[in-house]
């Protein structure tokens, strides 16, 4: 695969109808000024995709992916700078063990914490406004102490500490968020790919429900205001924990029959083509997923991730 | 002119010690809270198994034995040997009593009788009141043991007032940030303030309704002690009495030396449990809390307590005397409170209250009731803080007892902790597998209210919440034509019955936060049979 060249590089930019939010949305901000100074063929891609293709599945594989998945997109650094404070978003939403994949993957998130220190960041900082009882869902999905153990502070949000932000959507003008998220110099979101009985799919955008207060209102229409809070959100890097899959019953699950071993983790500076991806593997067209329709419709990234400069990794 | 005040080391050495057992039982039950994946341990119920009261009346009403309760064999030997010193020195309400007594002598007049009074003969006979109660089946312990008191008070009323202190001041100093220069105020308190949320709470801000009732009872029967200080201890406690019943022929004794008693009622005037019966003369051991003030106080060093074998003792005349028609009397008023307790028709198995969700794993309402004390244990370690003392929804027999409010919090699918800390088995201990089979009730839909039935909008919340692996909540699609004359197509949720088991999680999040749109009453609750309607078995539906 052909990295692509300056021209191709506003061309595609153009296609997008975005120039300005470009930097932002297609490639991260810490692309920019590397892509200024880099040759050009040495552009890292928009999206990386890592697979199992080995036989034996080692107990660590979702660490093997991340690394390889993250490594193919530029490596942490590309995102993290030095003396950074950086928010690692799992999805820690409900009170299951990881087998259930109800949450991400505690290796993912374990992994994440480490190439973000390794990447020089000052401070990692792990946490989710949870659907369940916080310290429940913290300890029981084994995020917490996986996150610990790579030095990660774990975080519990404070109910009285939301504050009203204006976000400037369609549906959302003002609402309640967690300050010290939007505070941090990062916010790598890591979903967990699964199924959900009123979106269908929950992925990367539906994750960013988790920095916000009052989701009631959310459930009102929930692609526009995801697509609202993504916006707001300013997405830069997602990581996509499709190890383990729930495909029915979500997104609470609870049964084993119902998780599949996708052995995939995938990495993107574009969130709706990550979300598009995801959709796939869940088996939907992703045009008739409402949060990634409307996040294309938003501009905040491209539904047809193919056309992205793509990666695919086997890993064995 | 502040009254006279002993001063002298075993007087230290016992308050100390009242203090301190004060402080731990303050501490286990801030301890009292749930540990994610982990057994709660059982030494959060230690200070009820040392209470030989529980297992006496419990057991009477449910006829049960607890071998937990062993652990009061304890209280029990040392109460035989050496009198009421559990009443002096170690139960933490009598503390609360010396304590508060002691807040009430700068307001008293100097001089107070301090003697033996026939009204502490009440205490005898609201024990056996209570005891010919338990035999008829009802329990009431909970307004009259004292651990029960103080536990309920502290987890239902105190703490969640110091939790809700600790949390505004916090926030406010959060919200304004104040500082000099560069540094900020919330350096320092919001570390603080994460530490002790992070350690001592149970949920953010957690709060119980009914509290303001149990926090008044409380402050009642302290306030007493302006009447006369320990006016519970002396008048009230079954407790005591109980204890007061193992003291009658105790073998630590006090002795007077007549010789060089010159009548100064010292000891009277000190004495914690009005147990002389005038100044240096005749000594109730039965009433005696072993305080030690009265040998502390005597100034020409004439009183004295002696090891004393106790058929060597000659205590016979000073002893309480229960008079057989005061028996009578209380057996009768046991019966007519029986009667009067048991009136409710919950608890006659007549009608079942909507509202009382039990904990999971709490035995039928009768026995649950025999067994229940109210000590809310449970209400302090449910993770959700959805248990919730009742006032009349379980008749008065039930006052305090735990019911499940799942507008406020829901039973989570992961968790059996009540079952774990229920020092009674009330709630008995179920294994996860086995409590996440029962029932607490069942789940309805209001269709006036909810969403996509009463206004035309999809909604879900309630589907997604629900824990249960096959989902209790499922969805029948319909269309539907507005008032625009537009059909709109909608999903429309159904509870499945033969999967509900009644957690209330989709109450918890309905978006209706006045009244939910979709509510958990008691029918096809496990406990009871007769509160089962006959439901669908999960096919067939006519949706
Ligand atoms: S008799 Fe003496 S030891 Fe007993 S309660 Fe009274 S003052 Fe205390
Ligand atoms: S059910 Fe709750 S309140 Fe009742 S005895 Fe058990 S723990 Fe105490
Ligand atoms: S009611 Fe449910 S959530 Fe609460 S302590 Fe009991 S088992 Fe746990």
């Amino acid at each position: 695969m052909s990295a692509p060249t300056r021209r191709e590089f506003l061309a595609r930019s153009a296609a997008l109808g975005a120039a300005a939010l470009l930097p932002r949305f297609a490639l991260g901000q810490a692309a920019a000024p590397q892509a200024a100074t880099a040759p050009a063929t040495t552009l890292p891609p928009d999206m990386t995709i890592a697979r199992w293709g080995g036989t034996e599945v080692p107990t660590d594989l979702p660490v093997k992916l991340v690394r390889e998945a993250l490594g193919a997109l530029g490596g942490m650094g590309r995102f993290v700078q030095k003396q950074a404070v950086v928010w690692v978003k799992p999805n820690i939403g409900w009170n299951r063990k990881p087998e259930f994949a109800a949450n991400t993957d505690p290796q993912v998130v374990g992994e994440i914490v480490r190439l973000c220190f390794e990447a020089g960041a000052k401070t990692v900082k792990v946490g989710d406004f949870t659907c369940n009882e916080a310290r429940a869902c913290y300890e029981n999905s084994g995020i917490a102490p996986a996150a610990r153990a790579a030095g990660a502070q774990i975080v519990y949000l404070d109910k009285s500490r939301f504050r009203d932000m204006t976000i400037g959507g369609r549906r959302l003008k003002e609402h309640p968020v967690y300050p010290e998220i939007v505070e941090c110099d990062l916010v790598v979101n890591v979903p967990v790919c699964k199924h959900h009985g009123s979106t269908q799919v929950t992925l990367a955008m539906k994750n960013y429900m988790g920095v916000v207060e009052n989701r009631g209102f959310f459930h009102q229409d929930l692609p526009t205001t995801i697509a609202d809070i993504t916006r707001f959100m300013k997405p830069r890097l997602s990581i996509l924990d499709a190890v383990r899959v729930l495909t029915a019953r979500g997104p609470t699950g609870g049964r084993l029959e119902d998780v599949k071993t996708f052995n995939t983790v995938a990495a993107s500076v574009d969130i709706v083509a990550l979300d598009a991806f995801g959709s796939e593997l869940l088996g939907h067209d992703p045009a008739k997923i409402g949060t990634v329709a409307m996040g294309a419709e938003y501009e905040l990234g491209r539904m047809d991730y193919r056309a992205l400069q793509l990666k695919e990794l086997q890993v064995a | 002119m502040s009254r006279f005040r002993v001063r002298t080391p075993t007087v230290r050495l016992r308050r100390t010690v009242q203090l301190l057992v004060l402080a731990l039982f303050l501490a286990v039950v801030l301890a009292a809270r749930p540990q994610p994946g982990q057994r709660l341990p059982v030494w959060l119920e230690s200070f009820f198994h040392l209470d030989p009261l529980i297992p006496v009346v419990t057991g009477l009403a449910a006829h049960a034995v607890q071998w937990a309760f062993l652990l009061s064999v304890v209280t029990v030997v040392v109460t035989v040997l050496l009198g009421r010193v559990f009443c002096g020195w170690f139960c933490p309400l009598g503390t609360v009593h010396t304590l508060v007594g002691r807040l009430f002598e700068r307001w008293r007049p100097a001089r107070q009788r301090e003697h033996w009074h026939r009204g502490q003969l009440a205490k005898y006979y609201v024990l056996a009141a209570l005891l010919v109660l338990a035999l008829f089946g009802v329990q009431w312990l909970v307004l009259l043991d004292p651990l029960v008191i103080l536990y309920r008070t502290l987890t239902v009323a105190l703490w969640p007032a110091a939790q809700g202190g600790v949390e505004s001041t916090a926030t406010a100093i959060y919200q304004a940030d104040p500082g000099v220069g560069t540094w900020r105020v919330t350096s320092v308190t919001e570390p603080v303030y994460r530490t002790v949320r992070d350690l001592l709470f149970v949920k953010q801000q957690q709060s119980f309704p009914n509290s303001g009732f149990v926090l008044g009872f409380f402050l009642f029967i302290t306030g007493l002690n302006f009447v006369q200080r320990r006016f519970w201890c002396r008048y009230i406690c079954p407790l005591g009495a109980l204890l007061g019943l193992l003291a009658w022929r105790p073998w630590l004794v006090r002795k007077l030396d007549t010789g060089a008693c010159n009548q100064c009622d010292l000891c009277g005037l000190t004495c914690h449990g009005a147990a002389s019966t005038g100044p240096g003369t005749g000594w109730k051991p039965q009433e005696c809390l072993g305080c030690l003030n009265c040998t502390s106080a005597c100034a020409a060093g004439g009183l004295k307590f002696r090891w004393e074998l106790p058929w060597r003792h000659g205590l016979a005349p000073e002893r309480v005397n229960l008079s057989r028609r005061g028996m009578l009397e209380a057996a009768a008023g046991g019966v007519v409170a029986a009667m009067v307790l048991r009136a409710s028709p919950q608890a006659r198995g007549a009608t079942f209250h909507p509202l009382l969700l039990r904990p999971p794993g709490a035995a039928d309402e009768a026995d649950f009731l025999a067994r229940c004390t109210a000590c809310g244990l449970c209400m302090k370690v449910c993770p959700t803080g959805g248990l919730h003392p009742t006032l009349f929804e379980a008749g008065l027999d039930g006052l305090f007892t735990p019911r499940l409010v799942p507008r406020i919090g829901y039973c989570d699918y992961e968790c059996n902790a009540c079952g774990q800390v229920c020092p009674t088995a009330a709630i008995r201990p179920l294994p996860l597998a086995e409590k996440k089979a029962v029932r607490l009730g069942l789940a309805a839909f209001d269709v006036g209210r909810c969403l996509p039935y009463a206004y035309g909008r999809n909604c879900m919340v309630c589907e997604e919440h629900c824990p249960v692996p096959d989902k209790a909540i499922y969805f029948a699609p319909v269309t539907v034509t507005g008032r625009d004359g537009v059909p709109t197509e909608l999903l429309r949720p159904h509870v499945d019955p033969a999967h509900c088991t009644g957690c209330g999680i989709c109450e918890n999040v309905c978006p209706f936060k006045d009244q939910p749109a979709i509510r958990v009453t008691s029918a096809n609750e496990s406990r009871h049979a007769a509160n089962q309607p006959i439901l669908g078995s999960g096919s067939g539906y006519p949706f």
